[in-house]
């Protein structure tokens, strides 16, 4: 990582260099500390001190990589990453890297993948996937309806499936409320109940009821990385059409969302800002709901109430993924490529940079707080 | 191996007989085929009929081009470990072919693939399957499939279980796209390209021409120009031919190759050459009668460059194959190259193109200065009882850019993945009776020769200076992109990509005229296919 430039950058943005001071000094003096997670190629866990931009500790991920999901245990200390081509789950503490926990969901005749589906319950006791089974047959493969599979975290290195329910195809990103409902990120929102596999309307976006001149929805949340506003967003786009001569052309594009609040399981679904530029993933800022922030190809902030963009900064390459401090005052623009790009909230000026091993690819980049 | 067991190590144990059966001259028994399918692919595949008429599950209920089995085979190699001799692999290829191919007329609009000919805007694919299938595959790539409805739903279940991200793709995830899929246009594609077909059918029964002989070839490769030459095939087995060519460039200078050929299916031409050091391939068709193959050459290490080749039997008659090149300019005088077979008698360059003066003159070549006049239009062209076409024109009109649109790709540098280059050829068109160029009456007069030159496709383009990173193009219109990789001199150091449009100058008289085609340099494709 380039440390000195991160800590010029930091001093001319104030607050960093205070952070880092103090944990140089006193480590054990900050009451929640952050740290950063994300996955690189070839397939390791790296654990950023967000106080210093340093990283902490690295994992090394068995398996190939899969798509760098990560899912953290309520109190934070336990990541849980999807690998071997998003087959296996295993689980680390975050604080030494020990290995926890492992479910292989395949066998030598049924081919399970997760695409990016994978939470901890509120409790933390038990662990989720949304698995998409395909059986292999000796010369031929058979689709299988997808479901949501429980395993027990308790059950550690050889954990196995203990219930699985149905669920649609499609499904990505999934949450955990705080009912412990899982919300499930498909072409509608929904949520389950991993006791009953009651399965409720969170937000219709396939079949939503716009009216005829609203295109349907283009939902896709390959990330969603709510945790510093306890939130669970599927972005999408959309248009509305001036008349059923659907030209595209004059159509108004729009972003919008479905948001879930993860402390109630209740969800807005709003147009949100006018589509000009590609967004792969939004946040929401922890001090002001209708502030968002996004990225891509450039690092966005959006005040959602007045379907505004403040304000853009062009990135020197593409970011996949972004996240923020629990302050709300440092963005951490990420995935893709190998380094992670930190930005002030207010200017969206880059302020630091932190160099990693692997490209980051798919990732997510997590923010994990763990409390004193 | 099977997709769940690994059984299949036996595979090789048994390879020696059949190996040396492959490399034998005599014809492949089908028995000898289905042998192998029995030794090689049963660990996952089961036979079911009787033993004369046997079926192969997955197999037997397809029908596919000589290219759409050997990527089959290919992908149970690398996919399904099977252990498989190149020998047995080729017989494979040809059992196959031949007895579940494609007849000649169900190839028909689609054989652009199959001559790798694909810098193409495909056109008339329906819309259902355009979004189910080809928003990743050419529309020829499944049009030139025959199925049972069965199959072509294990097709979709294959696609989920190979490739999982399918139904999360853009285009798919606003849909219920493996119900889509299954439901509708495997249900749809059954329908249009089934399995059993009176094409087919009858195409069994007909009789099939031996392609053995002495063929006039014409044809025209990038960086050398146009050609004509003799090339004879030699009977080495049933459908295996050794091949010799022989002949002129447009410019003089010779040219001398050989190689063989296998005819597939009775019509499906596939020969691999070496001409003057050269490895190429041809890909043609062959007519009912067996006496004209029509297709491709193209470079072995590099498909995407080559150019149209023809070749016509020569049983005796006289022929002319081409007139090079295929326009008079007229009160222009012109050297002018009919190429033919047993050219005798008079020659006859249509009304009012005078033959001013024979060059040269043997029997399957005839270079004259010739000069014409009177209205612009087609001349018939004879040399005693041979005939063909020529174009006089007075002014030309526009030029159309071949390919009018192309994707090369950056390559190179460290890059696993060699650039992939396009070659370019201008064609002249006079504007015809009304005078107006880009109408339906427009005379197309031929290949011409132009100057090429790239500029940036529009403001965008022209802002990220895509002229200067994306690539060249060179005197003798191939283009070849940018090196692989990110480039710290471009805005988000994007790779040498580029959208440009590829201009050809041509001389007329005292005037240029130009045509313009479009081209994309775009990233490297890491994925190589037999048939893209």
């Amino acid at each position: 990582m380039k440390l000195t430039n991160t800590f010029k950058s930091a001093g001319l943005a104030g607050s960093l260099v205070m952070g880092a001071a103090l944990s140089a000094v006193a480590p054990y003096a900050m009451a929640d500390q952050e740290y950063l997670l994300t996955v690189t190629r070839p397939n390791q866990l790296h654990v950023i001190d967000m106080s210093t931009n340093e990283i902490a500790r690295t994992c090394d991920i068995p398996g190939p990589f899969g798509t760098g999901s990560i899912a953290m245990s309520p109190d934070n200390t336990h990541a849980y990453v999807l690998s071997n081509g998003t087959k296996d789950i295993y689980g680390f503490d975050i604080r030494n890297c020990d290995m926890t926990f492992k479910a292989e969901q395949s066998s030598p005749t049924l081919q399970v993948i997760s695409m990016q589906s994978i939470t901890v319950s509120a409790d933390g006791t038990e662990l989720y996937t949304v698995q998409n089974p395909v059986k292999k047959h000796r010369d031929r493969f058979e689709v299988m309806q997808p479901r949501l599979a429980v395993f027990n975290i308790e059950d550690g290195m050889n954990a196995k499936v203990v219930r699985t329910f149905p669920v649609d195809r499609r499904i990505t990103k999934i949450a955990t409320t705080a009912q412990n409902e899982v919300i499930l990120g498909g072409a509608d929102l929904k949520a389950i109940n991993p006791e009953t596999g009651d399965i409720r309307m969170v937000s219709k976006l396939a079949n939503w009821e716009k009216g005829p001149l609203w295109l349907p929805p283009d939902a896709f949340a390959m990330h969603s990385q709510g945790e510093q506003a306890n939130e669970y967003i599927m972005p999408y786009v959309t248009a509305k059409f001036d008349s059923e001569e659907w030209n595209f052309e004059t159509a108004e594009w729009w972003w919008g969302m479905s948001r879930v609040d993860l402390e109630t399981g209740e969800a807005e679904r709003v147009e949100t800002i006018p589509f000009e530029f590609i967004i792969f993933n939004f946040i929401t800022d922890p001090r002001d709901s209708n502030i968002l922030y996004g990225s891509f190809n450039t690092l966005s902030k959006h005040d959602i109430s007045k379907n505004e963009t403040l304000a853009v900064h062009e990135l020197g390459h593409t970011y996949y993924d972004l996240n923020i401090s629990g302050d709300g005052k440092t963005i951490y623009v990420g995935g893709t490529s190998s380094d992670i790009s930190v930005h002030d909230s207010e200017t969206l000026d880059k302020i630091g940079s932190i160099q990693l091993t692997g490209d980051m690819s798919t990732s997510d980049l997590r923010v994990a707080t763990i409390k004193d | 191996m099977a997709l769940s067991n690994n059984n299949s190590k036996r595979a090789l144990l048994s390879t020696g007989v059949l190996a040396l059966a492959g490399l034998a001259s005599t014809p492949l028994l089908a028995q000898d085929a289905q042998q192998i399918i029995r030794d090689r692919c049963l660990a996952c595949h089961t036979e079911s009929g009787t033993a004369e008429a046997p079926s192969f599950s997955r197999i037997s209920e397809q029908r596919k081009t000589p290219e759409g089995w050997h990527m089959t085979l290919n992908r149970m190699i690398h996919l399904r470990n099977l252990q498989i001799s190149t020998e047995e692999k080729r017989a494979l290829v040809k059992y196959l072919a031949d007895t579940q191919g494609l007849a000649p007329e169900e190839t028909e609009g689609y054989r652009y693939l199959l001559e790798q000919d694909t810098n193409i805007v495909e056109t008339g694919i329906e819309p259902g399957t355009a979004e189910m299938c080809a928003r990743c595959h050419s529309g020829a790539r499944f049009s030139l499939q025959r199925r049972t409805e069965q199959e072509w739903k294990y097709l979709v279940d294959f696609h989920m279980g190979q490739f999982p991200t399918t139904e999360f793709h853009s285009l798919a995830r606003d849909r219920q796209w493996f119900d889509i899929a299954r439901n509708d246009t495997a249900v749809k594609l059954a329908e249009q390209f089934p399995f059993e077909t009176n094409a087919w059918s009858n195409w069994k029964a007909a009789d099939k021409s031996d392609l053995m002989g002495r063929w006039r070839v014409t044809g025209f490769i990038p960086g050398k120009g146009e050609f004509d030459a003799w090339m004879s095939a030699a009977k080495t087995g049933e459908g295996k031919y050794d091949l010799d060519i022989e002949g002129t460039y447009a410019d003089g200078s010779k040219l001398a190759g050989k190689g063989n050929a296998t005819v597939y299916t009775g019509f499906e031409w596939r020969a691999s050459l070496t001409i003057d050091g050269v490895k190429m391939r041809q890909v043609m068709a062959a007519d009912k009668a067996g006496n004209n193959l029509e297709g491709r050459m193209f470079l072995a290490a590099e498909r995407e460059i080559g150019g149209d080749l023809m070749a016509v039997r020569d049983q005796g008659a006289a022929d002319i194959v081409a007139v090079q090149p295929s326009y008079l300019r007229s009160g222009v005088s012109t050297e002018l190259t009919l190429v033919g077979q047993n050219l005798d008698g008079e020659i006859n360059l249509g009304e009012g193109v005078a033959v001013e003066k024979v060059v040269s003159r043997s029997k399957d070549r005839i270079t004259v200065i010739a000069k014409a006049n009177g209205a612009e239009g087609m001349r018939s062209v004879s040399v005693g009882k041979a005939n063909a076409e020529l174009a006089v024109y007075s002014e030309l009109a526009r030029v159309e850019v071949q390919p009018a649109n192309a994707v090369t790709r950056n390559g190179g540098a460290d890059s696993a993945m060699a650039k992939v280059r396009a070659n370019y050829r201008a064609v002249g068109y006079s504007a015809g009776a009304d005078g107006e160029a880009g109408t339906d009456d427009d005379l197309r007069l031929g290949y011409m020769p132009a100057q090429w030159s790239i500029k940036p496709a529009d403001e965008v383009a022209a802002h990220d200076k895509d002229d200067k990173y994306a690539g060249m193009i060179n005197a003798a219109g191939i283009f070849t992109p940018g090196d692989a990789g990110p480039n710290p001199a471009r805005k988000m150091s994007a790779n040498n990509v580029g959208r440009l449009a590829v201009v050809a100058s041509v001389k007329d008289g005292d005037t240029t005229v130009e045509g313009e085609g479009s081209m994309l340099v775009a990233v490297q494709d890491f994925v190589r296919r037999v048939l893209d």
